[in-house]
């Protein structure tokens, strides 16, 4: 891939963008969107002390054992879900089939601005993150996939180092 | 199917570690982090009960380096083993690029091992995987026990074919435990398409 398709794809900051604007309108002290996956596709906010790498894969899987939840007691899913805290609150909202939004947020008298934001939010991040997946398929098409084969796999051979007397594989 | 998150330049691959209850997933995931030296590895999260049983899963980020420009990192999981966590074993799977099978050595766990990794595959199917060409690794923990199953008997039992590899392993002291993240990480980057991603 070359430097100019590398700065075309950057400018897939729209997630962040829109998620700038949701953290300034309702004051949360963050807001991320996850993939079902568990892995943070965009983030605002002052998110340094969170472990956000964490947070989106558990979100992920809360999420999607709630959505067992959901059909036990007859509905397909439930769109919302909301962690009240003593001092920090999670709103957390679908977006299609296939993403989440969490917001952080402190102020619980906030939660209608919340509620709101993220509803506004959500058709617009839609686009962003299909737009997002457009990219992604021209940048990799770019990729030179046997070199980028190579160079993974040295670097597999050079950091998960196999002690000399672990059995060899069968 | 790797992801691939371009703000951040990295391709993130998902890695996880299938079995019954006990055999030892967690304990091959403890020892991986303790291994690792710091700058390779994230925080463990590790989700369990009184009993020290898995209840969600275990996980922890391995970010490896820079490949043409992108950081390529390797997220682990394990599920949690006990029959009735199915569901929270299909949501994990969902996304996998690669699955380590850790199977228990013990003779009298034969049916356990049998019933769980046919499990797998029913969930792996249920995402519309072909397990024929995903990447599997079949390791046989617990290899320091008296009375243990040979190797080859899940094999045999399952009919599985010939291109799965097999280690064998006692994850408690770490033998064979980065030998078989060796092999699962390159069948999966083997097998990567990125028409896929």
């Amino acid at each position: 891939m070359n430097d100019t398709d590398l700065a075309k794809a950057e400018k897939n900051g729209e997630v962040n963008g829109i998620l700038d604007e949701l953290v300034e309108k309702t004051e949360a002290i963050t807001a991320l969107v996850i993939s079902r996956q568990g892995i943070c596709l965009g983030q605002a906010g002052t998110a340094a002390s969170l472990n956000s790498t964490a947070l989106a894969a558990l979100v992920a899987g809360m999420f999607s054992a709630t959505k067992e939840v959901a059909n036990i007691v007859g509905e397909d899913q439930f769109s919302i879900l909301l962690q009240q805290g003593e001092k920090r609150h999670i709103h957390i909202s679908l977006i299609g089939s296939s993403s989440m939004m969490v917001i952080v947020f402190e102020d619980y008298s906030r939660i209608g601005k919340v509620r709101l934001a993220a509803r506004q939010a959500a058709g617009r991040l839609l686009d962003a993150l299909e737009q997002g997946r457009r990219k992604r398929d021209e940048a990799v098409e770019s990729l030179s996939v046997p070199d980028f084969k190579e160079y993974a796999m040295n670097l597999i051979d050079r950091i998960f180092v196999v002690g000399e007397d672990e059995d060899a594989p069968s | 199917m790797p992801h691939l998150d371009l703000e951040n330049r990295q391709f993130i691959f998902k890695i996880v570690y299938f079995g019954p209850g006990m055999s030892g997933k967690t304990t091959n995931l403890l020892y991986i982090h303790r291994t690792l030296m710091e700058k390779y590895r994230g925080d463990m999260l590790v989700l369990d009960t009184e009993e020290e049983r898995t209840l969600f899963f275990d996980f922890f980020p391995v970010s490896l380096g820079t490949v043409q420009g992108f950081s390529l990192k390797f997220h682990l999981y394990t599920i949690p083993g006990q029959v009735y966590y199915e569901a929270s074993r299909r949501i994990i799977l969902e996304g996998a690029d690669g699955v380590v099978f850790v199977a228990d050595s013990n003779t009298e766990r034969l049916d356990d091992n049998l019933e769980m990794y046919r499990r797998m595959l029913d969930n792996l199917e249920s995402y519309g995987v072909d397990p024929g060409s995903f990447p599997i690794v079949l390791q046989y923990n617990k290899r320091d026990f008296d009375d243990i199953l040979p190797l080859g008997t899940l094999e045999e039992a399952l009919e599985l074919p010939d291109r799965i590899p097999v280690t064998s392993s006692v994850a408690t002291t770490g033998r064979g435990v980065m030998q078989t993240l060796k092999i699962i990480s390159k069948e999966v980057i083997r097998q990567f398409q990125p028409a896929a991603v």
